[in-house]
Order: C-alpha cells, then sequence, then structure tokens
C-alpha cells in the first residue's frame, strides 16, 4: 500500500488538529512533524497531552478535523479506513488481545483480513512467535489468559507486526509490566527493530524508555504542541528550555553517559592490564561506575587506557573536569 | 515422592470434572423418578371413560408434540427477533430508541399473559399461531436484554483493538462483540425457554393444544389426575429444557473464557 525503501515508511504531519465536540480547545492544535523512514520516534508528554490522539488520527480511529496526513508520500485521509489500518501496526497500552481467541489467531488475524492464504498465514504466525520468543508449539494454541502479563505484550506486538506493516503505532506498550520484565521487552524489541527498521511512534511517559528506545524524541506539551524534537543525545545535551529539562530530571549528565560507549572515547596508550577493566560496548556511564568504585580516574578496555579527563571531554565538559584537577 | 505428588496434582481436576460430570446427572435422574413415580401412580387409580379419554399415551404423546412445537418455534422466533434489537439496543447512537425497545419488550411480559393472548384472538382468532405470537411476546426480554447488556459489557479496548487493525464494523461485531457476549445470550435463551414452557400451558385457551389443555380439561371436568398428569408432565419439560440450556451453555461458551 505503501512506498518504502527500507522496512519503513516516512510519516508527514502538516497542521494536524483535532477538535473535539463539545470542548473549548483542540486536544491535538496544528502538530507538524517528519519522522524519517525507518526510525522510532517516542511521544513524551504529561497525561492528556493529546499522545494518543495525534497517534490515533495516523491510523484514523480518530477523524482530524483539520490538516493534512501522509504515509510514504500518500495521502492517508484519501485511503479507506478499515484497508488503511491493516496495513498499520496498532499495539494498544490495554494490549488487547482477544480472550475467544487462541494466540495463533490473535497473531493471524491481520493476515485473515487481508486475505493470505491459510498456509501462509499460519507459517507468518509461527515465525513472528518465534520472533518475538515464544516458541510457538508451545504457545500457539493456547489462550491469552494463560499467559503472564511479558509474554501477553510479546503477542500483542507480534498481533502488530503480522501483516509486516511499514508503520507501527505503539501506544506504551510496556506499559504494564514490572521493571525487570519491562527492560527485557525493550531490550528484545530493540534487537528486533534494527533487522525491521519500521518506522513506529512510540507513546511512553518514561524519559529514560524514551532514550533508550528512540532514535528521536518528541517531547510535547498541552495540545501536543512539539517543545523540542531531536534525537535524544542532543536533546539531553542543549534542552529548548525548562519545560523539556525537567522531563530529563536531574541526572542529565549522567542520562547522556549513558547513551555512549567506551569505544567513543579516545584511548590514551596500549591496554594496562593493572586498571580495572572495561569491555568494548560498555557505556562510559558504567565505565564511569567502576572508576568511582575502584577510587580511580583511569580504567582500561581493549582499545587501550581511558581517562576521566577524556570521558568528561567527550561529553563536553572539559573547563569543569579541568577546573576539577 | 515427586512422582506421587505429580499423580495427586492430577488427580485432583479429574476428580472435579467427575464431580461435575455427576451433579450434572442429577437433573434428568430425578426427572426418570418424579416420571416413573407418577406412571406407578396412575396405574393404581380406576380411571373412568372421562380419565381414560384424556389419559392414554396417544393422547399425551399428542400434547407433548403440540406443546413442544410450540415452545421451540416460539423460540426460534424469540432468537430471530431478540438478538437483533438487542445488538439495536447496545449501540450508544441509538440511545433514543433504545428506552422504546426495552419498554415494548418489557411490555410484553408485564401484561397479564391471559390478557395478551385474549387481545391475539381479537385480532387473529384462535390457534396455533395466536399462541404463537403470546409467547414469543412473552419471551422476548430475557433475550434481548442480555443480548444487550453482553455486547454492551465488551471490554471497549477490545473494541479499540479490533477496529485498529482494521476489522469493520461488521466483522467486529460478528467476531468479537456477539462471540463475547455468547454466554450471555445462551443464559437469556436459557430463561426464555423455561418461560415459554410454562407458558405454553396458556395455549389451550386459544386451542393450540399443549399439555394446558390437560389441565383444563382436569379442572374443568373436576378430575384431578388429569391435571396432575398435566402439570407433572410440563414441569418435567420445564426442568428437562434448563438442564439441556446449562448443557449447552457450557458447550457452546467461547473457549479460553
Ligand atoms: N473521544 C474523546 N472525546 C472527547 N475528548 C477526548 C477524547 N479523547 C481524548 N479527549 C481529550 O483530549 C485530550 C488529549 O487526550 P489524549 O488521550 O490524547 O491524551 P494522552 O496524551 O494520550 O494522555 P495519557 O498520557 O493520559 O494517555 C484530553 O484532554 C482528553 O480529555
Ligand atoms: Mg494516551
Amino acid at each position: 500500500m505503501f512506498e518504502t525503501d527500507t522496512g519503513g515508511a516516512q510519516i508527514q504531519l502538516r497542521a494536524l488538529t483535532k477538535q473535539f465536540p463539545g470542548q473549548a480547545e483542540p486536544a491535538v492544535d496544528s502538530v507538524d512533524l517528519d519522522i524519517p523512514a525507518g526510525e522510532l520516534v517516542a511521544f513524551v508528554g504529561p497525561s492528556g497531552c493529546g499522545k494518543t490522539t495525534t497517534m490515533k488520527m495516523i491510523n484514523r480511529l480518530v477523524e482530524p478535523t483539520s490538516g493534512e496526513i501522509r504515509i510514504g508520500g500518500e495521502d492517508v485521509l484519501a485511503l479507506p479506513p478499515d484497508e488503511l489500518r491493516r496495513h498499520i501496526g496498532y499495539v494498544i497500552q490495554q494490549i488487547g488481545l482477544f480472550p475467544h481467541l487462541t494466540i495463533g489467531e490473535n497473531v493471524g488475524l491481520v493476515p485473515k483480513l487481508l486475505g493470505w492464504d491459510r498456509p501462509k498465514a499460519e507459517a507468518r504466525t509461527e515465525d513472528l512467535l518465534a520472533l518475538v520468543n515464544l516458541e510457538p508449539g508451545e504457545y500457539r494454541d493456547r489462550y491469552p489468559r494463560q499467559l503472564s502479563g511479558g509474554q501477553q505484550q510479546r503477542v500483542g506486538v507480534a498481533r502488530a507486526l503480522a501483516a509486516d506493516p511499514p508503520v507501527m503505532l505503539m501506544d506504551e506498550p510496556f506499559g504494564a509490566t514490572d521493571p525487570i520484565t519491562r527492560e527485557h521487552l525493550q531490550n528484545e524489541f530493540l534487537k528486533l527493530q534494527k533487522d525491521l527498521r519500521k518506522t513506529i511512534i512510540f507513546v511512553t511517559h518514561d524519559f529514560e524508555e524514551a532514550i533508550k528506545l528512540g532514535d528521536r524524541i518528541a517531547v510535547l506539551r498541552n495540545q501536543s504542541h512539539i517543545a523540542q524534537y531531536d534525537t535524544p543525545a542532543n536533546i539531553l545535551a542543549n534542552p529548548a528550555d525548562d519545560y523539556v529539562a525537567s522531563f530529563i530530571g536531574a541526572d542529565a549528565t549522567l542520562k547522556r553517559l549513558a547513551l555512549m560507549t567506551v569505544d567513543e572515547v579516545p584511548t590514551e596508550g596500549p591496554p594496562d592490564p593493572a586498571l580495572p577493566q572495561v569491555e568494548t560496548g560498555t557505556s562510559l556511564r558504567e565505565a564511569l561506575d567502576l572508576m568511582v568504585a575502584n577510587g580511580t580516574d583511569r580504567c582500561s578496555s581493549p582499545a587501550g587506557v581511558l581517562s576521566y579527563t577524556a570521558l568528561c571531554a567527550s561529553i563536553g565538559r572539559e573547563e569543569v573536569a579541568a577546573g576539577d584537577r | 515422592m515427586t512422582a506421587e505428588t505429580l499423580r495427586a496434582a492430577a488427580a485432583q481436576p479429574t476428580n472435579l470434572r467427575y464431580g461435575k460430570g455427576l451433579r450434572k446427572l442429577i437433573t434428568p435422574v430425578a426427572i426418570a423418578i418424579v416420571l416413573a413415580a407418577l406412571y406407578v401412580w396412575v396405574g393404581t387409580l380406576q380411571l373412568d371413560s372421562i380419565e381414560q379419554r384424556s389419559l392414554n399415551s396417544a393422547v399425551i404423546i399428542q400434547k407433548a408434540i403440540e406443546h413442544l412445537r410450540l415452545t421451540v418455534v416460539a423460540t426460534a422466533l424469540v432468537v430471530v427477533i431478540a438478538i437483533p434489537l438487542g445488538v439495536v439496543a447496545s449501540r450508544a447512537k441509538n440511545r433514543l430508541i433504545t428506552p422504546f425497545i426495552l419498554g415494548t419488550a418489557n411490555l410484553g411480559q408485564a401484561v397479564p399473559a391471559i390478557g395478551l393472548l385474549v387481545l391475539c384472538t381479537f385480532v387473529m382468532g384462535v390457534g396455533f399461531q395466536t399462541a404463537l405470537v403470546g409467547l414469543v411476546a412473552y419471551a422476548v426480554l430475557p433475550v434481548l436484554r442480555n443480548t444487550m447488556v453482553g455486547v454492551q459489557q465488551v471490554d471497549p479496548a477490545l473494541i479499540e483493538a479490533a477496529r485498529g487493525m482494521g476489522m469493520t464494523k461488521g466483522q467486529v461485531l460478528r467476531r468479537v462483540e456477539l462471540k463475547l457476549a455468547v454466554p450471555a445470550i445462551l443464559a437469556g435463551l436459557r430463561t426464555s425457554l423455561v418461560l415459554t414452557v410454562g407458558m405454553a400451558t396458556m395455549g389451550a385457551f386459544v386451542a393450540a393444544g399443549g399439555f394446558g389443555e390437560l389441565i383444563i380439561n382436569g379442572l374443568k371436568l373436576q378430575r384431578m389426575p388429569v391435571t396432575i398428569v398435566g402439570g407433572v408432565l410440563t414441569a418435567s419439560i420445564a426442568f428437562l429444557v434448563d438442564w439441556l440450556g446449562g448443557l449447552a451453555e457450557d458447550l457452546l461458551k467461547p473457549r479460553g473464557m
């Protein structure tokens, strides 16, 4: 349905507005946003600011009052809504698995709506369950109530991926899980998205989650006004205003360190086995933690010795570091 | 020890299932006992010629057929009428006509049954069809109300999920809402069936036959055994139908719920 180069399609919102009848102000007011193909954009903002409404206008569960939506260049408002929705993956916060259908039937629903033949749809269901780490033989014929919350959320994601849609809308998909399950789901999902490169809008209340998953973050104020739209690193380094800074919280620098790895910092001299050791791919936050824990200002990676000064310099804080010495 | 624990754990649900199975047999066994006792009791009586004319197998089988035919046809009509109306009444956009639909269905049940039949007789004369109209009017409410409530209580998140994945409104209704309302609809249907079996005795007043005829003839001619046989047979059918309804509910309710 949509033209795509990667697994995803570009999304463009132009002056997108929703005025619910009987309300003084629009719930979403003239939003402009470009989401490049294959990127995951996290929507962050306070409750009631219009995240869900903005998202639902894209699959037309909410009809826009005015404005324009394009996916892969195609005018969404000119397409038949039911057909459109079959090509947009949708994960709702409440998961919404159908209790009277098996896991396999839940996942195979959209392919069935699209008229795929049975063997093809069944093969797809098996692949998807395996993709979200649920052994098909074990889970396909179970009913949703026989799964844990985390497993149900995986099925919700698999169901949304079923027809290989170029665009996915995810409304707090990992909201209802404990922190450990949640982190596990996030990691799995990141791995998945690395291969799939779908264009994804991901609503979350959790700024940490937005940093971790988002290629970009859109920080929203009331009526979906965009306070800042940029990469996580740029938002952490240069919050546009106090409102954005308040979302980041007090430990912006530590959060930035968490986004970078030891491989991005220039090393001094060859690896030193006498120093605390870090591996390639370790985050700078963990490296710093190790230095503090060992009371040193240096550690060693396979690439060479990493100093506190170099670490500070890499996030643009050399003056402070120099002043400290 | 592990094996023992496992076996104990496995045995429990089986026991429960047997217990449930046994409980399910109580109703038909009780009905069989009552009918057998009735048969024996009638056998001990000295029947006069009037009683003999009613209490013979040909007449009783004919009355049973008439009674069941009324019940089955009326229930089929109730299903055809009440489920679509229940769906219509459940839609938020129809909330203006919902009270009207429910009010009419209520009226069917609230008006005294005899009065309803008499009214129907004025319009249609006596016979099977007249009795049918009265029965349907009387039994529509439980199915209608349960369909409405059953559809309304479906989790809105499920409907949003269904719409969001591209189901049309009709597909959402057939594949999600009605499926999930099946237990409620079946419960309503069971109530309607039992009501109909009882109400079908009134068919005798409009010459539609059934066990009501035995009851009324017995009363009119002061032949108690005839009335008692009619009454007990009607009650037995009501219990039997209720029991079958229970089986159907277990069988037809969506798995996974
Ligand atoms: N169907 C509707 N009818 C009327 N008003 C609505 C409707 N849906 C949402 N609103 C209003 O629009 C505004 C934005 O709601 P929305 O659900 O988009 O917020 P949100 O950012 O997703 O909030 P949350 O984080 O709590 O989910 C709210 O003020 C809400 O009351
Ligand atoms: Mg929301």
